[in-house]
């Protein structure tokens, strides 16, 4: 009854800066000694690989790690009132693969761990008590007080808090005691979840990075971003994070940014931010004017969202945010998970205009033409996935899919209830419509703080929508056909080419950009039918264009006449709830060179796999819960990834 | 209905006055809050200032501390308001929240630091929790399904000969269809191996003693042939290995078991009647069987 209600808001991004070192060919050098020597024997002191061992010293990413940037627990205010009662410790055992009790009273566990979490918990009203136990000098004054103390510091804490509360309600409470002012409270919450998260932090085996929700939602708009620190919790404490309501906080981006360059300032520390649900934003998410001004998107705006906004969350439970077939009408696969009828609150239908400034492929176009005005682009964002669950489990995959609240735990009844409705603006969500996905792919060097954060600055991520396939995705001037058939197509990679979400300047005359392309299956999951590479740019006349170009694929289907290729087919039975991995491939690498590459033209250039059909959660509801669901309830998923783009600028 | 009502940021007011009553409101017992006053203490305009500090790195200018201020008593009236119209009463997110904070308050009160014994004990009742992971160092060679159709079975056998003869074994990275897989795993975990290559390839990967090449072992992904050079087995580590994980546990089993004693403290001062439930069948049923 009550879950129509409340609704939260979710988001992210990331990104940081460290040049990736490819193994280099170092051993060269001039042989000034005197002396001669045959080729041979050249040959053998200076080989033309410089070190034996191919895998000695390479200091790039060799498997990607998984996690989620964006998982609400008890600590935040609508997951609590909506009966989420897992804290963050809880949160960062199940991400670890531990067995966890639900909210729903039912077993909980990830079919494997993920590597990271940052638990995301909205900073407005986040969790409120005042810290009594801290040993202030007024409360050591008091003769009780500093009997609880003295309890505490012994181990009788729970006994102390107990002696408290009998104190409070007989109104014995000490007066000395009395003075604890709200602002404690907040700061409490806040110190408890980054507690939690040094607690769970165990570098190289798996990362809790800190991190919160900034939650602007002014009119129901979603423009709700995740924070996220690079920082331990020395530096965390320092500051309490930053909310909506002014004066003391803001609705306005621009006013996070500057919240986030005074920490940075203050702290010495590093902080990025990650945006979700333009799907949601009616409009506001991306814009070419300003919501807040009605003006134009100036230079500044440009720099500061470019500096503090690197990457962009791209698909979650409300929906997914890559493209939008309105928008791409010849992207037959545009039309995903989609939750296009409004605003977060469902208080604003959403009209077609608003589609352009919500959806990341539209954003990243839109980049190109402000960066062609302003100097900089903007919307200059890398992909990644993540949950927005506020029930403390990350758990995304469709037959372990525990909802996106507490009340869409599974239950027979979940899968046919209503989300959110609006009867003004006949808006209506079904739980059916929520989504299983998604997780954060990071190509990190190590499992810690400071690897992961690294990568997500310099946008070397990608999105899933659930899967933990590896996608690669290099570009370049000189990529051959040959790299494609190496062992190891990663160190040829980072050798001739940059990795998703770098740059290219201007090539050699007369040379498109090549691209090396490779993934790889989710070991549980779903072959892949294929690897598309869209591409946006702005053409001679300042027109906006998108392309998506199918670069290999399963089996020897041929493109049809109108360039189409055909369907991998579908091997789901519903009914069970099973498919198998007849068809697709379990592994797809590919060189592709731009064959409509013109120099003058900015451009960009993302990669799209797309796995063979499999169930989706609502088939696996249907079949372990004996019901059957409402008519139009899709029961099949093409899971996916969307790569950070390559950019190309004309040099 | 219930719906818009929430939206509005009259009840988002109330709702966060109603949270600053226990933290506030009881503790201000007695500090002399008379209605139809509202005294903004120092101690409540020094509060705001720290908060401030804290959130932008410097200290509110008067502008802003004015706003701050009026803020604060916009809310103290509309929370005096509510309260007198019973808002807060009756709300289960209202109720919720008042709970969530009492449950926070016992179960986050800080324990002591735990002893080598404390932690050797708890090691001793829950070794699984705690027992390292076994670990293999191995390398593979990838074998794609598709390039081997028909000659499987001989392509395999040619290239153990030729891999497990001393005199004439090619490179490895010479050997094999292309992959992005990972081809070199250095004391890798089990979880890490079932990770990447599926939990058939583990189960078969590990029964191989360490030796020559061996194979082919299945996974999601083809076939591979592999050579195991070390084998590390599970083992109950020494506290001192695992002695953050240790105490992480312990705090939290102390954590959750101060919430429920407090719990159970708590609900002695009551009395409960249940009135039996009228419901399905089964619900009675269900009832009748168990105390509650």
């Amino acid at each position: 009854m009550k879950r129509n209600l409340v609704f939260a808001a979710v988001s992210l991004m990331l990104g940081s800066t460290i040049p990736l070192t490819a193994h280099g060919q170092s051993a060269g050098g001039r042989l000034d000694d005197a002396g001669t020597m045959d080729k041979k024997t050249v040959e053998r002191v200076f080989p033309s690989k410089p070190i034996y061992s191919p895998y000695a010293g390479r200091k790039f990413p060799t498997r990607p790690l998984f996690g989620d940037t964006h998982l609400h627990t008890a600590a935040s205010f609508d997951a609590g009132a909506f009966g989420a009662r897992l804290g963050p410790r809880d949160a960062y055992r199940f991400a670890r693969g531990e067995e966890v009790t639900a909210s729903s009273g039912q077993p909980a566990k990830l079919s494997r761990p993920l590597d990271f979490l940052v638990v995301a918990d909205h900073s407005d009203n986040m969790g409120v008590f005042p810290d009594l136990f801290a040993g202030k000098p007024e409360i050591l004054a008091d003769p009780t007080g500093r009997k609880w103390y003295q309890m505490i510091m012994d181990g009788k804490g729970a006994d102390a808090a107990f002696e408290m509360i009998m104190s409070f309600s007989a109104g014995t409470f000490p007066k000395q005691m009395t003075y604890a002012p709200d602002t404690r409270a907040y700061k409490a919450a806040w110190q408890d979840n980054v507690a939690a998260a040094e607690q769970y932090n165990e570098p190289g085996r798996f990362t809790a990075l800190i991190g919160y929700e900034w939650t602007s939602n002014t009119g129901g708009n979603n423009l709700h971003r995740n924070v996220i620190f690079r920082d331990n919790g020395d530096r965390a404490n320092q500051i309490v994070p930053y909310t909506t309501i002014a004066p003391l906080g803001s609705d306005n981006p621009r006013d996070l940014w500057k919240w986030m360059a005074a920490y940075e300032q203050k702290t010495g520390g590093s902080v990025l931010a990650i945006a979700h649900n333009g799907n949601l934003s009616n409009g506001r998410m991306f814009p070419i004017i300003e919501s807040f001004t009605g003006r134009p998107v100036d230079k500044e705006y440009a720099e500061q969202r470019a500096k503090w906004e690197r990457l962009y969350e791209a698909t979650q439970t409300k929906g997914d945010g890559e493209a939008h077939p309105v928008l791409s009408p010849n992207d037959e696969f545009a039309n995903f998970e989609r939750w296009d009828f409004g605003n977060l609150d469902a208080s604003a239908a959403k009209t077609k205009d608003m589609l352009e400034f919500e959806y990341a492929r539209s954003a990243l176009k839109n980049g190109l033409k402000l960066e062609a005005q302003l100097g900089t682009n903007p919307y200059k964002f890398g992909m990644v996935g993540s949950s927005d669950a506020h029930t403390g489990l990350t758990a995304m995959e469709e037959d372990n899919f525990f909802g996106k609240t507490t009340p869409q735990e599974p239950s027979p009844e979940r899968a046919t209830a209503t989300f959110v409705e609006n009867p003004k603006t006949g808006i209506k969500v079904m739980d059916w419509q929520v989504s299983s996905s998604g997780y954060a792919a990071v190509w990190a060097t190590d499992n810690t703080r400071e690897s992961i954060w690294d990568a997500m600055q310099r946008r070397e991520t990608y999105a899933t929508t659930g899967s933990r396939m590896a996608v690669r995705f290099f570009g370049g001037w000189d990529f051959d056909q040959a790299d494609a058939q190496t062992r190891s197509p990663a160190m040829t990679g980072y050798a001739k080419g940059v990795p998703m979400g770098g740059d290219l300047g201007g090539g050699p005359a007369g040379k498109a950009p090549t691209f090396l392309v490779a993934a790889l299956k989710d070991s549980l999951g779903g072959n892949l039918d294929r690897i598309q590479i869209v591409k946006g740019w702005m053409d001679a006349k300042g027109e906006l264009q998108e392309k998506v170009h199918d670069v290999v694929w399963s089996g020897d289907r041929k493109p049809g006449v109108d360039g189409k290729l055909p369907s991998v087919g579908n091997t789901v039975d519903v009914a069970n709830a099973i498919w198998t991995n007849t068809i697709g491939a379990p592994e797809l690498i590919a060189v592709w060179s731009d064959p409509n590459f013109n120099a003058a033209e900015r451009a960009f250039y993302y990669v799209r796999v797309l796995e063979i059909p499999t169930p989706r959660w609502t088939a696996y509801d249907a079949k372990r819960f004996g019901i059957k669901l409402l008519p139009g309830t899709p029961m099949t998923v093409t899971e996916r990834a969307y790569t950070s783009p390559i950019w190309y600028t004309p040099g | 209905m219930m719906r818009r009502l929430l939206r509005e940021p009259l009840l988002h007011f109330l709702l966060l006055g109603a949270m600053l009553f226990a933290a506030h409101g009881i503790l201000a017992r007695g500090a002399g809050s008379e209605p139809g006053r509202i005294v903004v203490t120092q101690g409540q305009i020094e509060s705001m200032v720290m908060l401030f500090s804290r959130t932008w790195q410097r200290p509110p200018s008067d502008e802003e501390l004015q706003g701050l201020i009026r803020n604060h008593v916009r809310e103290e009236v509309l929370y005096r308001e509510g309260v007198a119209l019973g808002l807060d009463r009756d709300d289960p997110i209202v109720r919720r929240r008042v709970a969530q904070k009492l449950e926070f308050a016992t179960e986050h009160a800080e324990a002591a630091e735990p002893s080598d014994g404390d932690l050797q004990a708890y090691l001793d009742l829950h070794p699984g929790v705690f027992m390292a992971e076994p670990k293999i160092t191995f390398r593979h060679i990838y074998l794609n399904p598709r390039r081997h159709e028909k000659t499987l079975a001989s392509d395999v056998q040619r290239m153990l000969n030729e891999l497990n003869s001393p005199a004439s074994a090619p490179a490895v990275s010479d050997l094999g269809d292309p992959t992005t897989l990972p081809l070199d795993f250095d004391k890798a975990t089990a979880s890490r191996i079932k990770n990447t290559l599926g939990y058939k390839f583990w189960k078969t990967l590990d029964q191989i003693a360490p030796g020559p090449w061996t194979g082919p072992v299945e996974s999601g992904y083809g076939m591979h042939l592999v050579q195991v050079s070390e084998r590390m087995e599970p083992r109950i580590p020494a506290l001192a290995e695992v002695r953050e994980a240790v105490k992480r546990d312990w705090l939290l089993a102390r954590r959750l078991e101060a919430g429920e004693r407090s719990y159970r403290k708590l609900l002695q001062r009551y009395t409960v009647a249940i009135e039996p439930p009228r419901l399905a069948r089964q619900a009675t049923e269900a009832a009748s069987k168990g105390p509650q």
